[in-house]
């Protein structure tokens, strides 16, 4: 199979190739689906607004001035997606006075680490969840967060740490 | 639980993110193996990674399907973009824009137009209306033209006015002098005039007191000045 650039074929997408779109969907729909992951802290959400971010792709495709720069702009797109559906629940809860509540996901063995990984600062999470999620590429996340591979070391360290204090503290709490 | 020592706890995040090279990756391990408070940091580090991993492959697990649901729904998503604009690019885009403002602008104008325009009404209107807003400022124009030529007019009048006075001020200062001059040469022969009649007066007044004197004297004696001074003489020589 031809390995196409995202340049090629969000070329061929604006020339009415939807299956280039397709290819583009599997290049880097587990990306998109993990920054809103990092920021809504709940799978079904996760799904359902990285598809929302793959529609809103193609509709806004000719906004795209640099072809090649596909990924981190896709990503963009699902990461003020996520922030909105945020800040429309928090709304909702400010409007039916109730605490925000956690995203709601079965318990399991992880719900700890999820719980404290969601106490992260967002700033903080997107990148620690893009790194472990995805294969421990700086680079990668460098790419798609748009940032440097300095700046990811740099939050991933301090995300690290604070997790451990959370977690710590909880199990000192216990 | 004890802290791990202060200038290690980089170097340890750093190992549990792979970011340090062999050397210095046996370097923090040399120091683990003589501290335990920097190990068990460590090692809650590396277990910490290792679930998030754990976490995240669980995460993965499912990727493809919602990646295939995705896909599915993009089905009936038409594109937008490019084929609703073919000269896409700023300039046709502000093109089009401003053809589309002034079609509109255009079409409102003429739907809200109340009634046919009547040009002879509206002739008449616009040379009433024009004469109206002219004349102001026709005289305006005319009053400021008359003001500037009557400032300039009174500037010049008042320099000449001036000049004419400071010489006529130069001329009387100049008679002035002329007959205080004159004046004062009068009063001093004026002044020497009557000083002089008066000394005169004064030995008119002397003569006729001698005169007045002698007459008392010839009145007394009965003899003139000739006898008496004849009798004086003969005095000496008959003693």
């Amino acid at each position: 199979m031809d390995r196409h650039s995202d340049t090629d074929l969000v070329r061929a997408v604006r020339q009415g190739d939807r299956s280039a779109y397709a290819e583009l969907v599997e290049r880097h729909y587990a990306k998109v689906f993990l920054v809103c992951l990092a920021v809504l802290g709940s799978v079904h959400d996760a799904e359902d607004v990285a598809q929302d971010a793959m529609i809103a792709g193609l509709q806004k495709l000719y906004q795209l001035r640099d072809a090649g720069q596909f990924g981190p702009w896709i990503a963009q797109i699902a990461r003020n997606l996520s922030i909105n559906l945020v800040r429309k629940k928090a709304a909702v809860e400010r409007a039916l006075n109730r605490k925000p509540t956690e995203p709601v996901e079965p318990a399991g063995p992880d719900d700890t680490l999820r719980r404290a990984v969601a106490r992260l600062p967002m700033e903080l999470r997107l990148p620690l969840v893009m790194y472990y999620f995805d294969g421990k590429d700086v680079k990668s996340v460098a790419r798609t967060l748009d940032i440097s591979t300095s700046g990811v070391y740099l939050k991933l360290k301090t995300a690290i740490r604070q997790l451990h204090q959370i977690l710590t503290a909880d199990g000192e709490q216990k | 639980m004890s802290q791990p020592c202060h200038d290690m706890q980089e170097r340890i995040l750093d190992l549990a993110l792979g970011a340090l090279n062999e050397e210095q990756a046996r370097e923090v391990q040399r120091h683990l193996d003589t501290c335990d408070s920097c190990r068990r940091y460590a090692r809650a580090l590396a277990e910490q990674g290792e679930s998030l991993a754990a976490l995240g492959w669980r995460v993965q697990a499912d990727m493809d399907a919602r990646r295939d649901r995705a896909i599915d729904a993009l089905q009936g998503v038409a594109p937008a973009g490019p084929r609703v604009l073919p000269l896409a690019g700023r300039f046709a885009r502000a093109a089009v824009a401003a053809v589309l403002v002034l079609a509109v602008g255009i079409l409102i104008g003429r739907f809200t137009s109340p009634k046919p325009i009547d040009v002879e009404q509206l002739r008449a209107d616009l040379q009433a209306s024009i004469v109206a807003s002219l004349q102001p400022a026709v005289r305006q124009s005319v009053l400021s033209d008359v003001d500037g030529r009557l400032d300039a007019a009174l500037a010049a009048r008042d320099e000449r006015i001036a000049t004419e006075f400071v010489e006529l001020l130069r001329q009387d200062l100049r008679v002035i002098a002329a007959e205080l001059t004159t004046g004062s040469e009068q009063l001093v022969d004026e002044r020497f005039a009557e000083v002089v009649e008066l000394i005169e007066a004064a030995r008119q007044t002397d003569r006729r007191q001698v005169a007045k004197a002698l007459e008392q004297i010839r009145t007394q004696t009965g003899m003139g000045f000739l006898r008496l001074a004849t009798l004086t003489e003969g005095r000496p020589a008959t003693r």
